[in-house]
């Protein structure tokens, strides 16, 4: 850290999208051999600075500073030529092809038309060597864990000169022991003068990691200090706005009857130990943070995911999860956080969509009349007000994300289910049409006694939706909130 | 990037116009069904009289059969290859089997190996999760060994049961009731019944389909027994025209049920596709056909025609697929 040569500086930076403004003025610098820790809430911005940084968009704005050169924008090419490398939090390898391939991925050194693979075996390992990673070069990519794969792609970065590297929450994938190991590469890379901007949301890294802090809220600039001065606290109240409470409760209730219970059940890799019930008309959620074993949880009680031990019971019935055909067939419903992976028919009715799941009781020898799905369509989309201008036969794509799950949540509505499965059910749904959807899952369960269990990464969520809060933290239940406990800054507190 | 946004927000709203009067997917074809018949009856003056259709029809028939699972197959995102061969093998054994035991015996021996054919796609395909494509091109090689092996690489004469293929009651010949039957309710299976909105739900998003319950292993099992079954009776029809058994009588079979389903509109990624449709895309290959051949074109012409008839088609599927993705 004796090096504190300014690699780049971002000054006044502003962006627009057709006219809105996301970022506005946003100042951004690094070091050489410093760590930036880029913290904000989904929305801050912090996607949009990291782009522009890499040269994906230019801002509307407001200069770019490298080398005693001032840009107005980057391209891709420039910032590449300029030494800035993101490493994403998803993979970008090729898992069939081995450790010094993708380390060299695209780039393989060659004469002649034929790759030199003495050279590039020789420097790869060289570069390994210097990130004193020990990963064996003729292995397979795909055969490694993520947390290897993730060195490779940082590897690659370093062989392509990175001056400066952009980490995009890459410990959200990774265990314990691998972010470890992520961060003691990060020491080496900052011994040798690379500057990192590091975006995380797990508060606990910061310290541990960064040289400096700085929050954006809203596309502001709202907190920029070094990281020793910096108390989680100030975090999370610069990232929120105000202290962490102020956000309305739902009147709770208490009913009595257990619906679904989990004892002890472990699957093996993500999370142990979890045990749990849910009541008859009762919303309870898990807290975590991406990667802690929320979903996980819920993908095993659905069917989707081997269970390693314990045990599930619905209404006192031992129940093992075979898979999800099965689970349907035991009245249990499951909204997946990817909708067009998991959950929507996207060439097929919005009707359709809705009836899907019910047309074992809405057929009648076999025939599933048009009328019937329209009238089921007809009345979820008055009580959830879906709104679909061409009515119950429109493509279910053609509808805006909020409706689109409001359809698939009246799916199991329809079907009627004792027990719903929710995970992340707001997730690129428009903030205007969250709130409907907590009053419709709370109204729907109150109403109709399904037990609903929630997977979610959004606290604010929990604090409007919960009648109960359990939070998750890497794979085990840390904490148990009711009543005015529910608060943002307790579910953080609880999920680090 | 602003622009580009706003361009796009404009396209969107401009699509959702577009699709408020949206033409029937099936107008461009029923204009290049007439536009054909418009050419060929003044190419030709043979093509444009009843018997000449009842011929056209006839033909079509024994590969229209086939064409109703397998549009199912298609739709669910899966494919059946090897329902030439299965036609073939299905003819050799019927000829077989007639000639020693009586026709009963034959129908049922056919009807056997198709359900047994069937289940052998089914089990390969759905319990041990090969790619359906590279199953039944296996099937279709190995089964044309079968169609050879039965005959000692022979045709094989059949006695006394042409009124399979060759009937006509109420003067239209009995394949073309038999596909007009099967095609009516495949089209009301599609349309109206559990099991067909299933095999759309499939295609159109299979992870999701397990999700909401739909046993996807089971319908596409049943779907895969049912267009062997398919393939058996076509083999029957055919070797009933032909009154002999030919183990060369199915080649070239797949490559026109695929092209005709593909015409017919069906997506090979699956989700879309209809009973109607395959229909015109049948008319359309029986047309061509029957209207090169009244020409006079050289055989190898036609199988000229045929094959590009499929890249032409594939390659409007894969267009209106990118269209599609543009769009979202």
């Amino acid at each position: 850290m004796s090096n504190s040569t300014e690699l780049i500086r971002l000054e006044g930076i502003k962006k627009s999208y057709n006219g809105v403004e996301v970022l506005h003025g946003v100042d951004l610098s690094v070091n050489a051999g410093e760590v930036v820790a880029l913290l904000g809430e989904n929305g801050a911005g912090k996607s949009t600075l990291v782009k522009i940084l890499a040269g994906d968009i230019s801002p509307t704005q407001g200069t770019i500073k490298m080398n005693g050169v001032e840009y107005a924008g980057l391209d891709v090419y420039s910032a590449r030529d300029l030494g800035i490398r993101m490493i994403f939090q998803e993979l970008n390898d090729a898992p069939s092809m081995s450790v010094a391939e993708n380390i060299f991925l695209g780039q393989w050194p060659s004469s002649g038309g034929k790759i030199a693979w003495k050279e590039l075996k020789a420097k790869a390992k060289e570069v390994l060597d210097r990130l004193e990673v020990n990963i064996p070069l003729d292995a397979e990519a795909g055969s490694l864990r993520v947390g290897e794969r993730q060195l490779l792609e940082i590897a690659r970065a370093l062989i392509q000169n990175a001056k400066i590297l952009v980490l995009d929450e890459p410990s959200a994938a990774l265990s314990n022991i691998e972010v470890e190991r992520l961060f003691s590469v990060m020491e080496q890379l900052k011994a040798q003068g690379v500057g990192m901007v590091y975006i995380t949301h797990r508060l606990d890294e910061v310290s541990r990691v960064a040289d400096r802090v700085q929050v954006l809220r809203d596309g502001n600039p709202v907190l920029t200090k070094p990281a020793k001065d910096v108390t989680r606290q100030d975090m999370v109240t610069a990232m929120l706005g105000h202290e962490a409470s102020g956000n309305t409760r739902p009147v709770v209730s208490k009913p009595n009857k257990v619906v679904l219970e989990i004892n002890n059940l472990s699957d093996g890799h993500v999370f142990k130990d979890i045990s749990l019930n849910v009541k008859a008309g009762e919303v309870v959620t898990l807290f975590g943070k991406i990667g802690s074993g929320t979903s996980e949880i819920l993908e095993s009680i659905f069917g989707l995911r081997d269970i390693a031990s314990g045990e599930i019971k619905i209404s006192g019935t031992t129940f093992t999860p075979e898979s999800p055909e099965d689970s349907t067939a035991r009245n249990i419903g499951y909204l997946p956080a990817d909708r067009q992976r998991l959950g929507s028919f996207a060439n097929r009715s919005v009707a359709e969509n809705l009836s899907v799941s019910s047309w074992g009781k809405m057929a009648k020898f076999g025939f599933v009349k048009r009328e019937t799905e329209e009238k089921a369509f007809g009345k979820w989309a008055e009580a959830l007000s879906i709104s679909a201008r061409r009515g119950p036969g429109q493509e279910i794509a053609t509808l805006s994300g909020g409706n689109q799950q409001k359809v698939l949540l009246g799916r199991w509505f329809e079907a009627q289910v004792n027990v719903l499965l929710l995970v992340e059910p707001t997730r690129g749904v428009d903030v205007g049409a969250r709130r409907d959807i907590y009053n419709i899952i709370r109204q729907q369960a109150k109403e109709s006694g399904v037990a609903v269990l929630v997977a979610t990464s959004d606290y604010e969520e929990v604090v409007l939706l919960a009648d109960r809060a359990l939070v998750i933290s890497r794979g085990e239940i840390s904490a148990e909130f009711t009543d005015e406990h529910v608060q943002a800054n307790n579910l953080i507190a609880a999920s680090s | 990037m602003a622009n580009l946004r706003g361009k796009k927000v404009a396209q969107d709203s401009e699509q959702g116009a577009k699709r408020a009067r949206k033409i029937p997917d099936s107008a461009p074809l029923i204009a290049v069904l007439i536009l054909m018949i418009a050419y060929f009856s003044v190419a030709s003056e043979y093509f444009l009289q009843v018997e000449n259709f009842k011929n056209i029809f006839a033909n079509a028939a024994v590969t229209g059969i086939v064409c109703i699972p397998s549009t199912f197959l298609i739709i669910a995102g899966q494919i059946d290859l090897s329902v030439g061969s299965a036609a073939a093998v299905s003819g050799m054994v019927l000829a077989q089997v007639v000639n020693a035991h009586g026709i009963v015996a034959g129908l049922l021996a056919v009807l056997l190996f198709g359900l047994a054919f069937g289940c052998f796609n089914g089990v390969i395909v759905t319990l041990i999760g090969v790619n359906s494509l590279i199953t039944t091109l296996g099937g279709l090689g190995f089964l044309y060994g079968v169609a050879l092996l039965i005959g000692n690489g022979q045709t094989v004469g059949m006695n006394d049961f042409e009124w399979l293929g060759t009937a006509q009651p109420l003067s239209i010949p009995l394949p073309i009731i038999i596909f007009a039957g099967l095609a009516l309710m495949g089209a009301i299976t599609l349309r109206y019944t559990k099991f067909g909105r299933s095999i759309y739900a499939i295609g159109s998003n299979p992870n999701a389909a397990r999700v909401v319950g739909i046993r996807s292993n089971r319908i596409i099992f049943q779907t895969f027994v049912l267009s062997a079954v398919a393939s058996a009776l076509a083999g029957a029809v055919l070797t009933s025209q032909l009154s002999a058994g030919s183990p060369n009588s199915g080649l070239g079979l797949e490559l026109q049920v695929v092209t005709a389903i593909v015409l017919g509109g069906a997506s090979l990624a699956g989700g879309r596709g209809s009973i109607f449709g395959t229909v015109l895309g049948l008319l359309i290959v029986g047309i061509l056909n029957n209207g090169l051949i009244l020409m006079d074109v050289p055989t190898f012409w036609q199988r000229i025609a045929q094959g590009l008839m499929l890249i032409v088609a594939v390659s409007f599927d894969s267009i209106r697929a990118k269209l599609n993705n543009t769009r979202a």
